[in-house]
């Protein structure tokens, strides 16, 4: 059996979590598993009232179990690298463990009404994209595919919660049923 | 085809150098980093990066500025974005002055930093593919300078790329100016050696001795004259190529010599005694047929089997005339720059005639024709009358053809002309072609007023 483990870091919202474990877990044919991950503090930069991603993915990597096949963290704090003012996430490319931020991804971010659907549907997109770059996928020139690159809500808008047929083909299979 | 651009990320500082290149590698391009503005040099000079990201502070007396000016030395090419704090902006503008093509500030928008890294590999893409399509146009015809559509030239000049890269000895053959060396030169330019010294002897100039010195320089006080010590071709060429041309006229000493040079890489200063080694690409050239020298005796047969390891015979002008036209507007378009004066072409009477004759000095003569022909040229066009002075020549040399009402005195006189011409006005050649004595053609010259 193949696990992929979905947790939050620290308190996350919890419709989003689960849907991001269901369907990640669906679209890769991995079996879903809980898992309590700590909080993030330790990676808080005052400087920049942020969060440090590489810390975070370092620090997920040595608590990765091991019967995981994947580790997908899922955290409302705002991630960052230097040289960046932010990332939605971040993954170890062709590894175990992927790193998502819900942070930026509501319409009141950006001072617009709430809405729950939108929300979740760009969290599910950013989940996948980062579980995504685990197998090894980097970023794909189809707006349309989950492994386009998002800089912007826009962005993830445009882009869809599955795979363009090129980056499928280069994932394994749910088709083909696990025991 | 992200990957075809490598990206290197300088910086002192790990997590920062780490992360952005992660960021890159998720975005599909191979990215390398480096700690020090040494090590990026150091990095790129074992590789072409498309894209530098250098951090503009760095410590260890090599900043980003010193590290973009060390590797822009190294690939005048290469696109160098410099990363700077706020703090930094000034030097950083300084930095754009100095030729980087871009600053970023950081921390930097995600969408500002993949904006700019596609720009540069658009515009990257875009001269790759200009350049592909101007290979692809001047391959068709042209491949450093060798121009020809004839398939065995076509041929010749595949083999010369193919072989390009080896380090075997090539031996051309074919007669003089059917343009050897140019060959030689497409075989150095298209290998890995193309950056390297490419030296040219002709090996029929110069006496015996200083010949040997010429190829293998001379210490000091080696002989009467030699004031210092003197590098030899072959350690000019190091690394690169040397094309020995008229090969067939060396001396059995030198060939002797030159049979080591090939079987041990390594030779003697004449009046040295330290061994010099090189690394150095043979090509021979020679118009002589060398298997015949070899068969009289004249040369040594070891000698000419380590010369012949891949053997180049390049074909006369008469036996690819198709690229005559060819040659003849290659060589207008580039005469008119050096002699400034403009042309509209080559009339079709006048391509007929080039077409027509025999061109026994080959492509070198069709140069020459074309550039006399331009001296006296009247109009804007080369017609007929400019390449006069070959018709006589060409008449006789294609198959005779006998107008209505030619005399046989007219024969005569043609005949005469065309042999002066083709023996360059040297009479008593000519004489003996024509089977009669030099003062019967004084004469026969002063009665028909035939000009030389
Ligand atoms: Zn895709
Ligand atoms: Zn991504």
């Amino acid at each position: 059996m193949k696990y992929l483990y979905v947790g939050g870091m620290a308190e996350v919202d919890g419709e989003a979590l689960e849907s991001i474990r269901g369907r990640v877990a669906a679209e890769f044919a991995l079996s879903p598993r809980e898992i309590r991950l700590p909080a993030p503090g330790f990676a808080y930069d005052p400087i920049r009232g942020q969060y440090a991603s590489t810390e975070l993915l370092e620090n997920l990597v040595r608590r990765c179990p091991p019967d995981a096949f994947k580790l997908l963290a899922v955290t409302e704090c705002d991630l960052f690298i230097p040289v960046l003012t932010f990332v939605y996430g971040h993954a170890q490319l062709g590894g175990r463990v992927a790193l998502v931020s819900l942070a930026r991804l509501r319409q009141e971010f950006y001072g617009l009404p709430p809405n729950r659907e939108v929300f979740v549907e760009r969290a599910l997109k950013e989940a996948l994209h980062e579980t995504g770059h685990t197998f090894g996928l980097v970023h794909c020139a189809d707006r349309n595919c989950a492994m386009a690159l998002s800089t912007n809500v826009r962005q993830i808008d445009s882009k869809r919660a599955e795979f363009c047929a090129a980056c499928a083909a280069r994932l394994p299979r749910p088709a083909r049923p696990r025991e | 085809m992200k990957n075809h651009w490598p990206i290197l990320v300088v910086d002192d500082e790990e997590v920062m150098c780490e992360s952005l290149a992660a960021w890159l590698r998720e975005d599909g391009y191979a990215v390398d980093t480096a700690a020090s503005g040494r090590a990026a040099v150091d990095k790129a000079r074992q590789r072409d990066y498309a894209i530098y990201f250098v951090d503009l502070k760095m410590p260890g007396g090599m900043d980003g500025i010193e590290t973009m000016m060390q590797v822009r030395r190294l690939h005048p090419e290469a696109s160098i974005i410099i990363i700077t704090a706020y703090a930094t902006v000034d030097t950083a503008i300084t930095a754009m002055k100095e030729g980087a093509q871009e600053y970023i500030v950081k921390p930097c928008n995600p969408e500002e930093i993949s904006l700019l890294v596609n720009r540069i590999i658009k515009v990257k893409n875009l001269q790759r593919e200009n350049t592909i399509l101007r290979k692809k146009l001047s391959r068709k015809y042209c491949t450093h300078d060798v121009i020809s559509k004839n398939a065995r030239m076509r041929e010749i000049l595949a083999l010369a790329a193919e072989v390009a890269s080896l380090r075997s000895t090539v031996l051309i053959q074919g007669e003089s100016g059917t343009g050897k060396e140019l060959v030689a030169r497409a075989i150095h330019n298209s290998g890995d050696r193309a950056q390297k010294p490419f030296v040219a002897v002709s090996c029929a100039a110069l006496a015996e001795t200083l010949l040997e010195s010429e190829l293998f320089g001379h210490e000091r006080g080696a002989f009467t004259g030699a004031m210092q010590q003197k590098q030899g071709k072959f350690e000019m060429a190091d690394g690169g190529t040397i094309l020995l041309d008229e090969i067939g006229d060396i001396s059995p000493k030198l060939q002797v010599d030159l049979l080591r040079v090939l079987q041990e890489r390594s030779f003697y200063r004449v009046g040295g005694s330290e061994e010099v080694r090189v690394d150095v690409r043979v090509i021979a050239a020679t118009h002589v047929n060398l298997q015949q020298a070899v068969a009289e005796g004249r040369f040594r047969d070891d000698l000419f089997y380590r010369l012949n390891v891949i053997e180049i015979r390049i074909p006369p002008l008469r036996e690819r005339r198709e690229d005559i036209p060819l040659l003849a507007a290659h060589f207008l378009e580039r005469l008119s720059h050096e002699l400034g004066k403009e042309l509209d072409g080559i009339s079709e009477g006048a391509l007929r005639l080039l077409m027509d004759y025999n061109w026994p000095g080959n492509v070198r003569e069709l140069e020459n024709a074309v550039e006399r022909a331009m001296v006296t040229c009247r109009s804007r066009m080369l017609s007929e009358e400019d390449f006069a002075f070959l018709a006589l020549n060409g008449a006789a040399g294609k198959a005779l053809n006998f107008p209505a009402g030619m005399t046989l005195q007219d024969m005569e006189k043609q005949l005469i002309a065309a042999t002066i011409q083709r023996a360059g006005g040297n009479i008593k050649e000519s004489a003996a072609a024509l089977g009669i004595d030099r003062s019967t053609l004084y004469e026969k010259i002063k009665r028909y007023e035939i000009p030389r």
